[in-house]
């Protein structure tokens, strides 16, 4: 008989394909039932960036990677987390190790700032950490006046420093290759800052230069919110000047609209119907639209000068 | 039931890396060994006998063809407990001694520690090994290692043994040590199945040779059948041929030489029988000093097949 | 029985290599590490300790099954002593196995003698530190738990033996430690495959990384360490699943170099 080669090759495969069948299972059960290991403790036992970078040879941008993903990973973690004490802690460390890797990884400095720099419970509610790690990114990257326009931005909505932000929006202006307009809005700023207008203004020049679409769907939510707010503002002006004629307050939008003094029931940016509160009169956005919540702050608040 | 049987076993090699080329390293081999013979393949370096012995031991697969040993198919697990194996230039493991090479391959004949603790230094003693018996492999030399490879080939007291080059390495001792051995086995029954190039050493112990030459099988049977066709006839010494009787010897021979006083050799040709002659010589009153057969030497034969072979495949190509 | 005799040569072939000098290091380093760092703020030295002990028996352990697992096929055919083998009644699968089994010894051998030291260590420390101390400490000093994390240490490493003996069967020893190697590398962040589609805006491309995620050996989640040095409960369920993942693994492994060995021919 002949000598056979050891082995079925249809019989090997069979096996084979049914127990990596089964590990896969396993595994996706054992997540499910555990949850996923969080990129929390054991990510950070090294905080160093220097000694992360020297240990990681030459995969230094990728492990950059990694790390921004874990950011990521983090950040949503937290933020979904239906926890009410979420913490951000790791934020800025694990931003901090990312950048450390990979100096010009631009959307780490870019969104790592909005991440950190965004109120509690949205974001970690640091933007001095955010302001720390733009400025780590422009010494790094002395062309990029985009970090120098954002640390401006942060002093202006999160702070409401006007002055600082006039003046980062000059230095970010001072860099060679920032555009034209860099110069006015500093001005603006300097002179009107603080009212909805410059910041509208503010908003248009993020969109403008924004890298790509998450920053620029930001930008346009910022600017609808601040439709919004003038909208609302016409708005109660209606209410009021329908109080005024009838001494009563409006039940309703179709009250306003029998009155010809709307012509439809008004709608925010975003396509949701704005809200009537009959008792009050006050005007709000609805509770399910898009654009809550609104900005509050001087920089809106103000009436243009 | 032959001890060892293959039918048209063929081996090819790939060999190149993007296209492959099939190198034919056995081809069509056919050929049986009976139990109890020692049986000599025998052929040029590169002839394809050790290609041969892997495929009779499945360390490598048939191209086609097939092979038996004790009649049951070559990759049969049961046959592995009756078989013995000597590789070529064997390495065994640096780190154990004799002793502990032999009782681990003991073991995986499932032998009993009794069994092992027996056999193992009457084996060393055997092939010579027992002054050497707990050094580490490590510092053996290849005359050593080539008799500790003898000694677990027929550790497991093997029906049929194979011995690739099994006198390599050995000095006249060694060797006489090997030729002993194997004329003990085939006494015991064993079969002995044993490649070499070196041809004086089958010659002594063979019952049947098979030569191979580039893959082939150019000539196999008996010792004494292959080289009755090379008789080229008989030299008889004889003594006391006085000067008297030299001349009623000479027709007798072919050629007559003298060697000393009254002492002649005679060479006779290949159709005389020796038997007349040394009738003749003893009436004569001459005395019979020795009567040897000239024949070919398996060399002459060997290297007059595998030259026919070579240019038959020239001729072919 | 056949397979238990060539793992046993392979575990003599360990001791006679000088294989167990690592745990000599191993303690020298845990015991230096202890003296140099008690010198530190107090409390903090224990979760160091035990961090050390846990990393060292990986670490050295990782080691130990690349370096020797590379050669366990490898040598054999390389210096053909697997002529003379596979010429008695050992079944190739057998052969493979055998070696497997042989390793697994040595490393549970070393893991053990690490495991006992470094709990001496700790049982020192226990009786060496003032109360103030102890009851800072979020754990006990010679916490059983601790045999949950070496659980899962001895467990990855069989595994990265396993993918080790896989490559020895077909491929030299360079190669296969530097796909050993790799894929130790790789099992580690194994779990941001799954995330790249946060970087990556190719959706195929994000499938094929998450298909490679389950694929690709996951070491990380036998990384126990912190949580049993901050006194975490580690649950049995997981240390069984875990367990379960690595044991279908290897037997992936295993199946996969028996066959490609049973098939080779052996030059």
């Amino acid at each position: 008989m002949t000598a056979r080669r050891g082995g079925r090759p249809l019989v090997f495969g069979l096996v084979l394909a049914a127990l990596v069948a089964s590990f896969v299972f396993v595994e996706i059960w054992r997540d499910r039932v555990y949850g996923e290991p969080a990129p929390g403790d054991s990510v950070l036992y090294i905080r160093s960036g220097d000694a992360l970078g020297r240990m990681s040879l030459s995969f230094t941008p990728l492990v950059a990677d990694i790390y921004w993903i874990r950011a990521v990973q983090y950040f949503g973690g937290a933020r979904l987390s239906a926890l009410p004490t979420r913490r951000y802690d790791l934020l800025y460390p694990l931003l901090d190790i990312t950048t450390s890797l990979d100096p010009r990884f631009n959307i780490a400095y870019r969104f790592g700032s909005i991440f950190l720099a965004e109120s509690y419970p949205g974001g970690a509610g640091r933007p001095d950490l955010a302001i720390a790690l733009l400025d780590k990114g422009f010494r790094a990257n002395p062309a990029r006046w985009q970090y120098v326009q954002d640390i401006g931005f942060v002093y202006y909505w999160w702070m409401n420093d006007y002055r600082r932000a006039g003046e980062w929006f000059n230095k970010a202006a001072d860099v060679p290759g920032a555009p034209w307009w860099l110069r006015s809005l500093a001005a603006v700023t300097l002179a009107q800052g603080g009212d909805r207008q410059s910041s509208r203004r503010l908003w248009q020049a993020l969109r403008e230069t924004a890298d790509n679409d998450w920053l620029r769907s930001s930008a346009s939510l910022r600017l609808a919110q601040l439709n919004a707010l003038d909208a609302i503002d016409q708005l109660t002006a209606v209410v009021a000047g329908f109080r005024a004629r009838t001494g009563q307050i409006p039940t309703s939008w179709d009250a306003l609209v029998r009155a010809r003094m709307l012509s439809s029931r008004p709608v925010d940016p975003a396509g949701a119907p704005y809200v009537l509160d009959p008792a009050s009169g006050a005007v709000t956005l609805g509770a399910d639209s898009p654009l809550n919540p609104l900005p509050v702050g001087t920089q809106v608040d103000r009436p243009a000068r | 039931m032959h001890a060892i049987a293959t039918e048209n076993l063929t081996k090819d090699y790939a060999l190149g890396f993007w296209r492959k080329r099939p190198y034919r390293a056995l081809d069509s081999l056919t050929l049986h060994v009976e139990p109890g013979e020692i049986f000599g393949f025998l052929g040029p370096n590169g002839a394809g006998k050790t290609t041969t012995l892997k495929l009779l031991l499945q360390l490598v697969f048939p191209t086609s063809g097939r092979a038996e040993i004790l009649g049951r198919p070559v990759g049969d697990a049961g046959v592995r407990r009756r078989i013995g194996y000597l590789p070529e230039n064997p390495y065994f493991y640096d780190h154990l001694t004799a002793v502990e090479l032999l009782d681990y391959f003991g073991r995986l004949f499932h032998l009993s520690s009794a069994d092992r603790a027996a056999r193992v230094p009457r084996l060393l003693d055997q092939v010579g090994l027992g002054a050497e018996r707990r050094l580490p492999l490590r510092r053996f030399s290849k005359g050593m290692l080539q008799r500790v490879g003898l000694a677990q080939a027929i550790v497991n007291e093997p029906e049929v043994v194979f011995l690739d080059e099994p006198m390599s390495g050995l000095d006249p001792i060694g060797r006489r040590m090997v030729r002993e051995l194997m004329l003990g086995l085939r006494e015991g029954g064993t079969t002995v199945f044993f490649s070499s190039h070196i041809l004086a050493d089958a010659e002594a112990v063979c019952s049947r040779v098979a030569i191979l030459a580039g893959g082939r099988l150019v000539a196999s049977g008996r010792l004494a059948d292959l080289l009755a066709f090379g008789v080229k006839g008989w030299e008889v010494v004889v003594d006391h041929v006085d000067d008297g009787v030299v001349d009623r010897v000479r027709p007798l021979a072919d050629r007559m030489t003298r060697i000393a006083e009254r002492r002649y050799a005679l060479e006779l040709s290949p159709e005389v029988r020796p038997e007349r002659v040394l009738a003749d010589l003893a009436a004569i009153g001459a005395s019979v000093v020795s009567l040897n057969p000239l024949r070919d030497t398996l060399e002459d034969y060997f290297m007059r097949r595998v030259s026919e072979d070579g240019h038959q495949r020239q001729v072919e190509a | 029985m056949v397979l238990w005799a060539v793992a046993l040569s392979v575990f003599r072939e360990s001791i006679r290599d000088r294989v167990f000098y690592n745990l000599l290091l191993f303690a020298v380093l845990l015991v230096g590490a202890a003296v140099l760092i008690g010198q530190m703020t107090a409390g903090q030295d224990l979760k160091i300790i035990k961090d050390l002990g846990l990393a060292a028996t990986s670490f050295f352990g990782l080691f130990i099954a690349v370096f020797v697992g590379v050669g366990l096929v490898w040598k054999e055919v390389e210096r053909r002593s697997v002529y003379s083998l596979l010429a008695k009644p050992v079944g190739r699968p057998e052969l493979v196995l055998g070696k497997y089994v042989g390793l697994a010894l040595t490393l549970l051998v070393n893991v053990l003698v690490m495991a006992v030291v470094l709990y001496l260590l700790l049982a020192f420390m226990q009786f060496s530190s003032p109360e103030s101390v102890r009851a800072g400490w979020e754990a006990p000093a010679a916490d059983p738990a601790l045999l949950k994390a070496f659980l899962l240490i001895y467990v990855q490493l069989l595994l990265v033996t396993a993918i080790a003996l896989f490559f020895s069967t077909f491929a030299g020893p360079m190669v296969s430690m530097a796909l050993t190697f790799g894929f130790y590398v790789i099992g580690h962040f194994n779990a941001d495959l799954k995330h790249f589609d946060a970087v990556v805006t190719s959706t195929p491309l994000a499938w094929l990384l998450r298909a490679l995620y389950y694929l690709l050996p996951n070491l990380a989640p036998f990384d126990i360490t912190a949580k049993v040095v901050h006194g975490q409960l580690v649950p049995a369920g997981y240390l069984l699943m875990t367990i379960g993942y690595a044991a279908i693994y290897i037997a992936v492994l295993l199946t996969a170099a028996s066959f490609i060995f049973s098939r080779r021919d052996l030059k």
